[in-house]
């Protein structure tokens, strides 16, 4: 029987990214932004050859995809103060500076292309919309203690 | 004189009712899957995608607003107060499109399928005439009061979306994947396929 061997292995494959990969990954911000770029945006396929040797590409494209839901639903029920504090720590982690940072998520909002497919609509709404004010609250605080490097400057293409 | 009138009146209203009444019994069965498969799809989204507890805590829930008040200046606590509206209003008006999408079903085709009884279908009756108002009732106040000002509503809409979601899952049970297994097997034995 094909059936339950292949959901084993998508198991396995998604306790083996936990482990290894996403471990380092605190915040399920970072986590959702980091397999949301695993995935092939002509195809919708998830891609980690790591995996794929390990187990099989099938297997780590629904492990890939399991995890990106995980990290997702976390972000749902997460409240906006923890919002502010994963989108402050997703901030710190890739060592932009803040203001570039600011300017880019409020103009490009790259987070409505990293939505999990068949998530409802009013689900992905309600992290856009909470993303958006913890947008507004962080640039506020930083505004209000500015440090060196945070520009605050515009997109350069809008 | 007044006597006939009134009894030929009390006639064809009988007829009338008479008349809706066949025309709702010869609903046509044939082609109408899609129907059930529309209606199996807009019981999962209430399920699953607007009436989780969790969501609805988090949407209706106090403890972001009180958050962005002790920590942020009056235009976030706008911005932040604007964009729930923008997400409550959402999700009235999703609650009614697909608890009217359920009601159209039932009034078409549950009855065709569904062994339910006349008091069981009396009160889920009740219940769509109560959500739907319910609903309206909700979006004016959302618009008056904002995000905050009508969590009793809230619960009724929800307790009441629940209830008619419980008589639904029944009317489609036949469509879950282990009722669709054993009647595969059952068919398979008389050289039917699916």
């Amino acid at each position: 029987m094909p059936g339950p061997t292949k959901h084993m292995d998508v198991l396995a494959a998604a306790d083996d990214l936990r482990r290894r990969t996403l471990v380092d990954m605190a915040q399920p911000l970072e986590r959702l932004i980091y397999l949301a770029s695993t995935r092939d945006y002509n195809t919708g396929m998830y891609y980690h050859q790591g995996l794929a040797l390990r187990f099989s590409e099938e297997a780590a494209c629904e492990a890939l995809a399991d995890c990106h839901r995980e990290a997702f639903e976390e972000l749902v029920a997460a409240s906006l103060e923890e919002l502010v504090y994963d989108l402050e720590a997703y901030l710190k982690s890739t060592r932009v500076a803040a203001g570039d940072f600011i300017v880019a998520w409020k103009g490009l909002e790259p987070y409505r292309v990293a939505v999990p497919v068949g998530i409802d609509s009013l689900s992905s709404e309600l992290v856009f919309s909470n993303l958006k004010v913890a947008l507004a609250i962080l640039e506020q605080r930083l505004m209000a203690r500015p440090k060196p490097g945070a520009s605050l400057r515009p997109l350069p293409v809008q | 004189m007044i006597a006939l009138v009134l009894y030929l009146a009390l006639g064809v209203g009988l007829l009338v009712v008479l008349w809706a009444l066949a025309r709702r019994k010869s609903a046509p069965v044939e082609g109408c899957g899609r129907q059930f498969v529309e209606a199996r799809q807009a019981l999962r989204t209430l399920q699953l995608g607007l009436l989780p507890e969790n969501l609805i805590e988090r949407i209706f829930d106090q403890e972001d607003y009180r958050y962005v008040t002790a920590t942020s200046p009056g235009e976030i606590s706008e911005l932040f107060l604007q964009e729930r509206s923008r997400i409550s209003l959402m999700w009235v008006r999703r609650v009614r499109s697909e608890i009217r999408n359920l009601m159209h079903f039932h009034l078409a085709y549950s009855r065709l399928h569904a062994k339910l009884s006349l008091l069981t279908e009396i009160r889920l009756a009740l219940d769509f005439a109560l959500l739907l108002m319910a609903c309206r009732a909700l979006r004016i106040l959302l618009y008056l009061r904002g995000p905050y000002g009508a969590r009793s509503m809230v619960r009724v809409l929800t307790a009441t979306a629940e209830r008619v979601c419980a008589a639904s899952e029944k009317s489609l049970a036949f469509l879950n994947p282990p009722a669709l297994e054993s009647f595969r097997r059952d068919s398979a034995g008389h050289g039917a396929a699916i």
